[in-house]
């Protein structure tokens, strides 16, 4: 059941992009600062519904809670110094460690959060979407290696500075650019440039300073939540 | 700490779907009109509303960051947009852009887009500061509870977390470290430690939270309700009016009376085309009259 709503949703955003550029129906060509966040409330309604269906513990549900607020938490101690911060770097290295639905979930709370205090805004879905993936994405690499590697986790997080900006690009250029037209997508890819390259300098740095023993504590606690029960032979 | 604050008018007590129909109503029909006409009404009834919720205050900032947003949209659509035919300024060749040319078209279509980013931004700042987030949140919990409580838990755990912040920045102090003076990196350096002590004394809190939410009984039967918000007369008209203004911009929109061609000339305004948007216009004030009528006669105070 769970998994036939999953890929319902997969199929309808399918529909709904290809329609969007197919000629001849209704929805060809439709206002896409109207239609793109309607495609990431579908993948993030994909994602919570999963959550839902998941049967996740009190434990987890506050560790959930706990490491988002952590993530937001973050930007302050860091804010007076410089404007990187490292939220990116705590959704991933708990995505890393607890498996990509953990991640997904932390990542769009702490923006949802962080935004209860700094202000809401259209971006808020967006900046929801890219923190979730980020830390799915972290839990694809901890699928593919063991332990903690520095090097690919770093090489991971500097990427994600560039593609975090990459994909709130997207709503800016379709949101307030016109005409909608290669320049104008590579100007505004240019103009973004030297912020996304401070966070992915950020993200790696935070990488170098607090993987290693941000991943001994998580993966700690991560022993200390699963309980195995085992029958005793007599 | 939350960026809202309680304030005794009808505004601040609505009910969360009547304000979250409201906003959603007011940013998709921003979306859906490209007239400035059209638009501007949008802004003059968000404007009313959020004055008349006494937060005038809180949106002057808004208003200062968008001036400055719309400037720069203005700026880059004039400079890059060689589109529109009523040329004002012919300019010297540039190496990447190609030859300058800008055009009264593209300042117009600026000033479009900067009327409706000052919508949006000022929906956005009527929803920070006027619907407190724990009922939106209550509003959503029937479709995911788990989501929702962990939302709810986090949103409590951010103002606790940022007291932790700074209790163990000053025992940091306490002890001699060097926080504010030192280079740029060393400070960074010494900062390190609060985040890897806050993981810590967190991750420690969540287990204890765990522990009184199974010791209560989470996740053991049917979920109880304490408390429920009741939709009255008030939110009714509101939602009604919301309703029969996303009609009216629907069908507006379908007779094309909302969108504006912005090149390769400027339209001329047509004023039958323009008698909906007074009619939007008037229909999303209906919160800021209520809250006037709610502040003046303790009878309809009463009745709404």
């Amino acid at each position: 059941m769970k998994k036939k709503i999953f890929i319902a949703i997969i199929i309808l955003t399918g529909i709904l992009l290809a329609a969007s550029v197919i000629p001849g129906n209704p929805l060809y060509n439709v206002n896409w600062a109207l239609f793109s966040p309607v495609i990431i409330g579908l993948a993030m309604a994909a994602f919570f519904w999963r959550f839902e269906q998941s049967g996740a513990t009190s434990k987890e549900i506050a560790l959930i809670a706990t490491m988002a607020a952590l993530a937001a938490v973050s930007r302050i101690p860091f804010a007076a110094i410089m404007s990187v911060q490292p939220t990116t770097f705590i959704v991933m290295i708990t995505g890393y460690v607890f498996g990509a639905q953990t991640g997904f979930m932390v990542g769009a709370i702490a923006a949802l959060v962080s935004n209860f205090f700094l202000g809401q805004g259209p971006w808020t879905p967006w900046q929801m979407y890219c923190w979730g993936l980020c830390g799915v994405s972290a839990a694809l690499l901890a699928r593919v290696q063991k332990g903690f590697k520095l090097n690919t986790f770093a090489i991971l997080a500097g990427f994600w500075g560039y593609l975090f900006g990459w994909i709130m690009n997207v709503w800016h250029w379709v949101g307030f650019v016109y005409p909608l037209t290669l320049e104008t997508f590579i100007a505004t890819y240019i103009a973004s440039f030297p912020f996304d390259t401070l966070h992915a300098a950020g993200n790696v740095v935070f990488t170098i300073l607090l993987g290693k023993s941000f991943y001994q504590v998580l993966m700690r606690f991560k022993n200390r939540l699963l309980v195995v029960f085992e029958e005793v032979k007599q | 700490m939350l960026a809202y604050r309680e304030k005794e008018n009808l505004i601040h007590k609505l009910h969360p779907l009547a304000a979250v129909a409201y906003i959603t109503v007011i940013i998709l029909l921003a979306l859906l009109f490209s007239h400035p006409v059209y638009l501007l009404g949008l802004l003059l009834a968000v404007g009313t509303v959020i004055i008349a919720s006494g937060n005038y205050r809180e949106w002057k900032p808004y208003l200062l960051i968008s001036l400055g947003l719309i400037t720069v949209i203005m700026l880059v659509n004039a400079v890059f947009v060689q589109a529109g035919s009523t040329v004002l300024f012919n300019g010297p060749r540039v190496p990447v852009l190609g030859k300058i040319r800008i055009t009264l078209e593209a300042i117009c279509y600026g000033i479009g887009m900067g009327i409706r980013l000052l919508v949006i931004t000022s929906v956005f700042c009527f929803y920070t500061y006027a619907v407190h987030p724990d009922k939106v949140l209550k509003l959503f919990s029937r479709f995911g509870n788990k989501s929702v409580l962990a939302v709810t838990l986090s949103t409590r755990l951010f103002p606790l977390m940022i007291r932790d912040v700074r209790r163990i920045t000053e025992v940091q102090r306490c002890r001699g470290v060097k926080l504010d003076t030192g280079s740029r990196w060393q400070r960074v350096k010494n900062r390190l430690p609060v985040i890897n002590v806050l993981l810590l004394s967190s991750l420690e809190r969540s287990w204890q939270m765990a522990e009184s939410m199974q010791a209560r009984g989470y996740g053991s039967g049917k979920r109880t309700c304490y408390t429920r918000d009741l939709l009255r007369p008030g939110d009714y008209l509101i939602l009604f009016a919301a309703v029969l203004s996303l009609i009216t911009g629907i069908w507006a929109a379908r007779q094309g009376w909302s969108a504006y061609t912005y090149y390769p000339r400027l339209e001329s305004f047509k004023l039958g085309e323009l008698k909906m948007a007074m009619i939007i216009m008037l229909a999303l004030t209906v919160p800021a009259m209520l809250g006037w009528g709610w502040k003046k006669w303790p009878l309809l105070k009463s009745r709404i």
